[in-house]
């Protein structure tokens, strides 16, 4: 086969040569022409081919009609083929093979000609069909009778295939150009020729009906292009659809990429960071879209109603700023820390009226607040975990690709299709950071030194991280303790510092403990992915800390606000009374007109829940400038000391001691986490909160992505994320179990404030719920209800969830073991099938060798034509490792012919040299590949 | 401009080399005419300088082997056909075409010509095989000066130990196809030439 192909090539490069000359003198021409008129491009063309045609015929007309002649037997040939099946064929079309393409060529030639001089080509045009007839094949006369018709079919064809390179119209007649036409009607015969011969063909019964099946079903969708008239419109139009639909599927997929917000931004960073870096902001992303949804919740169904149809500002006291405040209420210092006019409005939970129904809509305020804040709860558990469930799924099928790291990411990483210098730039970056990643991973893997010592280090350094958690939860006890004691005294006597004494030390940790950790984790030389997810753990554990010291310390602010209340709530009762009984008294009647006090003045209790709505809105605006302020001071200015003191410095700042700050991933990702669990918990009572975090996330996006690209440098040892984020994703998560708690006790337990929030008046705020069910709802609904949470339906139920429970876990548990076997299996399997090709080879060696040292004592001695004939080759196949030659065609040749000689002494060979066949073509265009190519021979599936 | 490369071309090519190659009719028009948009000189051959005014070629590190592929051994300038021929590498694999008979030679977009093409951009010295030294240059053409040379080298040792099964310290293209076995490269190695 090689030979022949290279025949093959041989002649087509000889064509290609003519043809080249031609092209050649042809654009030569025009150029010449080009150059000297230009306006009169119509004419040129015409001229150009006529003087090309002429050339052809007058000068070269023997050579042409010879090469003719050379072409047309093949054809023709191919035509008697084509021609005789369709004669088997029942079907009743005239065949357009290649033939007819043929003619069409001659055809189109003396189309142009007639064009420009109709009295010369009439002659020509009978020599043309007088030659035509001379190599008279079968077609003869048939042919001749399309001829007519096919002259004028061309014009058209001819026409619309101009016309649809010159105009970029999207015609039906584009869209099916005629050599789509000509493609097609070839698959049409050729499937009709199968279905013809199905019958003869060697094959099972199955494959047949397959086979049959297939090439009816092509023929008659694609029959219609052949016809005429509406067939072929209809077809037309078919394709065109499909094109357009094909066509617009891919716009809207571009479309849908460049619809995710942040893509470049974050891709850019991944370029520059490592994806490590680049997963903190994709996480960042995802809480942005959670947080736009809590928001869409909680501004569509409990702000904006309110807003809208609930009373006005100042309407009743609880919207109102209270007369002894409303000196300073305005007052920015005030605002800021949500007192004065934010503490009377929306934003937090004191602000919402406890009518039942307010507006034209009849909208159910209270009860809609809480199935809101329940709601929320709701549905981040929802997208957690599925994502979650996702992310797992994602992960592993990522996992069996471990093979050829190197080699992938050496021939496959460079996107071709980058056109534009700066994404070449990103891509460069990143091509270097994945290098970098898989490097640190590598030598993490060949990572092997003293056990005892590592481990007396880990002991260590857990050791130290325990004694400084114990000292920071003290510490943050003791000050907690301090707030306490500082919240009975008066407020004016205090300094500032001792007001926020317990957000500045819970701040403080949190900006100290951090690197300290790092630092002490440095002991414990972990691979950096392990290592950041200890260092998470460890900081979320001084965080959790925080917050529930923090929590704890709300919850006694909450107990003695309430009997604060309940004192306030009854001197308004007895107030009242007096009231009532005084003005019965004076005025001797019983029915007592309502007293008339400015909404400002009333009195009123202190309503806990606006208060810790408020310490939450405090709390997160603390962390957002704390924050702010450290990428500010500690990254922005650090990188401008550095960057600019360098000039004047006696020793290098960039490469020595300050350097630039690296992006501390894991104080991001849980800053992240634990303010989202803010959120969490603080929405209930602050409604405005989540409103808040969704500026603060999109801020932060724009600001931290900024940061990062002009202050910070990639991290020493680049690493690359687990593709899943399922490591923040089980934080979150823990993070969110933790705030439902205390909301869901708070609603549960305690009795809300009496005269603010949408509660108030009732016992307990779920009596909302219950209410509803009992007065609005069919009493059949309710009776379910009573029923529903009877002990006696409810035990049997949360026991059949924990059966299910245990059902489901025993299965995936089963599942991810039939995996892990079958992963085993695969493994097992590929480095078996290596060894045995190693094997192979070396074995094949040998019996190489004792072949060349015996070539004449085999058994079936070598025919000695053979060997005259190419002498060479016995030398060749000796030296085959060291010889890499240029005689690859004859030496794969002879290859086999040896191989024929082996298979007799050799019981073996048949086997090692069985599937060959199948391979030769890959083999064969691809020349000499002596040693794995015959290695190949055996092992690999052929594919 | 389209017309006048649809008339340029004549219709015997277009018909070697639609069969050459498989390109439709309108395909090759379309790809005369950005044929004879890049050809500057206006010869009718394609220079190593018309490609590498190419935005996507300029700024890829292996530009200038792709380059080097559109031409034959020891010639700086390319025709049409060998245009034509480089290009129908890249043709998408259509479904009709799987399941030709395979004896009708493979057509220049199969997988393994694809791979062919592939292989051969390492292959600098054309012994159908990647040595390391030729790993080397290509990466050092990716990741320019970033990563120090016994990085490098390192990565190109576990590359070929990843690869090599036979032993001799390089990647033949057996064993690159085999490497890409789990690469979709029909789909990838495919531009969707406008019909």
């Amino acid at each position: 086969m090689p030979p022949k192909k290279k025949s093959d090539l041989a002649i087509s490069v000889e064509e290609v040569g003519m043809e080249v000359d031609a092209t050649d003198s042809g654009s030569e021409d025009e150029a010449r022409r080009r150059s000297r008129n230009r306006r009169v491009k119509p004419q040129r063309k015409v001229k150009c081919v006529s003087d090309d045609d002429e050339d052809e015929e007058e000068d070269e007309a023997p050579r042409k009609r010879g090469r003719k002649k050379r072409a047309k037997p093949q054809d023709s040939d191919e035509d008697d083929e084509e021609d005789k099946r369709s004669v088997k064929n029942k079907g009743s079309k005239a065949p357009r093979s290649r033939a007819a393409k043929v003619e069409r060529e001659d055809d189109s030639e003396d189309e142009r000609e007639t064009k420009k001089k109709a009295g010369k080509a009439v002659p020509k045009k009978e020599k043309e069909e007088k030659n035509l007839e001379k190599k008279g094949n079968v077609k003869g006369k048939e042919e001749k009778e399309k001829d007519a018709e096919k002259n004028k079919k061309k014009k058209k064809g001819k026409l619309s295939s101009s016309s649809s390179d010159s105009s970029s119209s999207d015609s039906a007649e584009e869209s099916l150009s005629e050599g789509e036409i000509e493609a097609l009607k070839e698959q049409v015969e050729e499937k009709k020729q199968l279905i013809a011969t199905l019958r003869n063909k060697p094959w099972r019964m199955k494959r047949r009906l397959l086979m049959l099946k297939e090439a009816q079903d092509f023929v008659e969708k694609f029959e219609g292009a052949l016809g005429k008239g509406k067939g072929r419109k209809f077809y037309a139009f078919k394709v065109m659809m499909t094109k357009k639909l094909i066509k617009f599927k891919r716009d809207f997929e571009n479309f849908k990429t460049a619809c995710i917000p942040w893509e470049r931004k974050i891709k850019e960073v991944e370029s520059h960071f490592g994806s490590s870096v680049a997963s903190y902001f994709i996480f960042l992303r995802w809480m942005y879209t959670l947080n736009l949804v809590l928001f869409g919740f909680q501004f569509g169904l409990v702000v904006l109603p309110e807003i809208m149809m609930g009373l006005p500002y100042g309407s009743i006291p609880r919207k109102t700023v209270p007369r002894e405040e409303q000196a300073t209420a305005m007052d920015l210092s005030v605002l800021l820390d949500f007192g004065g006019y934010s503490q009377y409005s929306f934003l937090f939970y004191g602000y919402y009226n406890n009518e039942k129904m307010i507006g034209l809509l009849k909208f159910r305020l209270p009860l809609s607040y809480l199935l809101v804040g329940i709601g929320i709860f709701g549905y981040s558990l929802m997208v957690v975990i599925k994502s979650m469930a996702r992310n797992a799924n994602e992960g592993g099928d990522g996992s069996d690709e471990g093979d050829f790291i190197f080699s992938w990411k050496m021939f496959t990483s460079w996107d071709y299709l980058i056109g534009n210098p700066e994404t070449a730039d990103n891509k460069y970056a990143s091509i270097t950071t994945s290098f970098k990643e898989s490097i640190v991973d590598e030598q993490e893997n060949q990572k092997d030194e003293n056990i005892h010592l590592r481990r007396f280090l880990r002991v260590l350094a857990n050791f130290l991280i325990l004694w400084c958690l114990g000292g920071s939860g003290y510490l943050i006890y003791f000050v907690v303790k301090r707030g306490q004691m500082f919240a009975q005294m008066n407020k004016e006597d205090l300094t500032w510092f001792q007001k926020n004494e317990v957000e500045f030390v819970m701040s403080l940790l949190g900006l100290v403990c951090p690197p300290l950790f790092e630092t002490i984790a440095e002991l414990e030389d972990y691979h950096p992915r392990i290592a950041l997810k200890w260092q998470l753990g460890r900081i979320f554990a001084l965080f959790l800390g925080n917050l529930y010291t923090f929590l704890f310390a709300l919850f006694d602010d909450v107990n003695e606000k309430l009997q604060n209340e309940k004192l306030i709530k009854n001197a308004t009762e007895w107030a009242l009374q007096e009231y009532q009984a005084n003005y019965t008294a004076y005025f001797n009647t019983t029915a007592v007109p309502p007293q008339v006090v400015n909404p400002a003045d009333v009195i009123r209790g202190p309503c806990w829940e606006t208060a810790v709505g408020i310490e939450f809105m405090k709390l997160t605006v603390s962390d957002i400038q704390v924050a702010y302020l450290m990428i500010l001071i500690g990254d922005f200015g650090r990188a401008v000391l550095v960057r600019f003191l360098n000039y004047c410095w006696c020793w290098d700042l960039e490469a020595g001691f300050p350097s630039y700050a690296e992006f501390a991933i894991s104080d991001n990702v849980l800053g992240l986490v634990f303010n989202q669990g803010m959120i969490w918990m603080g929405a209930f009572y602050a409604p405005g909160l989540v409103g808040l975090n969704i500026l603060r996330l999109l801020s932060s996006m724009y600001y931290q992505s900024w940061a990062v690209m002009a202050c910070n440098i990639p991290h020493e040892r680049v690493f690359k994320a687990s593709r899943s984020n399922n490591f923040y994703m089980g934080l979150l998560l823990l993070v969110l179990f933790l705030s439902l708690l205390p909301v869901v006790y708070t609603i549960m337990t305690m009795s809300p404030s009496f005269d603010c929030g949408p509660f108030s008046g009732q016992d307990k705020m779920y009596n909302v719920v219950m209410d509803t069910i009992n007065q609005d709802l069919p009493s059949f609904i309710s009776n379910i209800f009573s029923y529903a949470t009877n002990p006696g339906v409810i035990m049997p139920a949360v026991l059949l969830m924990v059966l299910a429970i245990y059902y489901l876990n025993s299965v995936s548990k089963g599942y991810q073991q039939a995996n892990k076997d079958l992963k085993k299996k695969m493994q097992i399997a590929r480095d078996e099938e290596k060894n045995r090709r190693n094997n192979k080879d070396s074995t094949n060696q040998v019996m190489k060798d004792l072949e060349d040292l015996l070539p004449n004592k085999s058994l079936i001695p070598p025919p000695a034509e053979e060997e005259e004939e190419t002498p060479i080759d016995v030398v060749v196949s000796k030296g085959k490792k060291s010889l890499k030659t240029k005689q690859g065609a004859k030496q794969d040749g002879v290859n086999l012919e040896r191989d024929v000689s082996l298979a007799a002494p050799n019981p073996r060979a048949p086997v090692t040299h069985g599937p060959r066949p199948r391979e030769r073509p890959p083999v064969n265009t691809r020349g000499p590949l002596p040693g794995p190519g015959r290695g190949r021979g055996r092992g690999g599936p052929p594919r | 401009m389209g017309s006048r490369a649809s008339t340029l071309l004549r219709e015997e090519e277009i018909e070697e080399i639609k069969k050459e190659t498989g390109f439709s009719h309108s395909q090759i028009t379309r790809l005369y005419s950005r044929f004879t948009s890049l050809d500057k000189g206006e010869n009718g051959t394609l220079s190593r300088e018309d490609f590498q005014r190419i935005p996507e070629l300029a700024i890829n590190p292996l530009g200038d082997r792709i380059i080097n592929a559109f031409f034959p051994e020891s010639e700086d300038q390319v025709n049409f056909r060998g245009f034509m021929r480089t290009l129908a590498h890249f043709r998408p694999i259509e479904d009709n075409e799987k399941n030709k008979n395979p004896t009708a030679g493979e057509p220049l977009n199969s997988r393994t010509n694809k791979l062919l093409f592939a292989f051969r951009l390492y292959d600098l010295d054309r012994d159908d095989k990647i040595s390391r030294d030729e790993l080397l240059q290509v990466l050092r053409m990716m990741v320019g000066v970033n990563i120090s040379d016994e990085q490098l080298g390192s990565i190109a040792d576990r590359t070929i130990q990843e690869a090599d099964t036979n032993g001799d310290n390089s990647i033949s293209f057996n064993e690159f196809i085999k490497v890409l076995e789990k690469v979709d490269v029909e789909q990838k190695m495919s531009i969707r030439f406008l019909h």
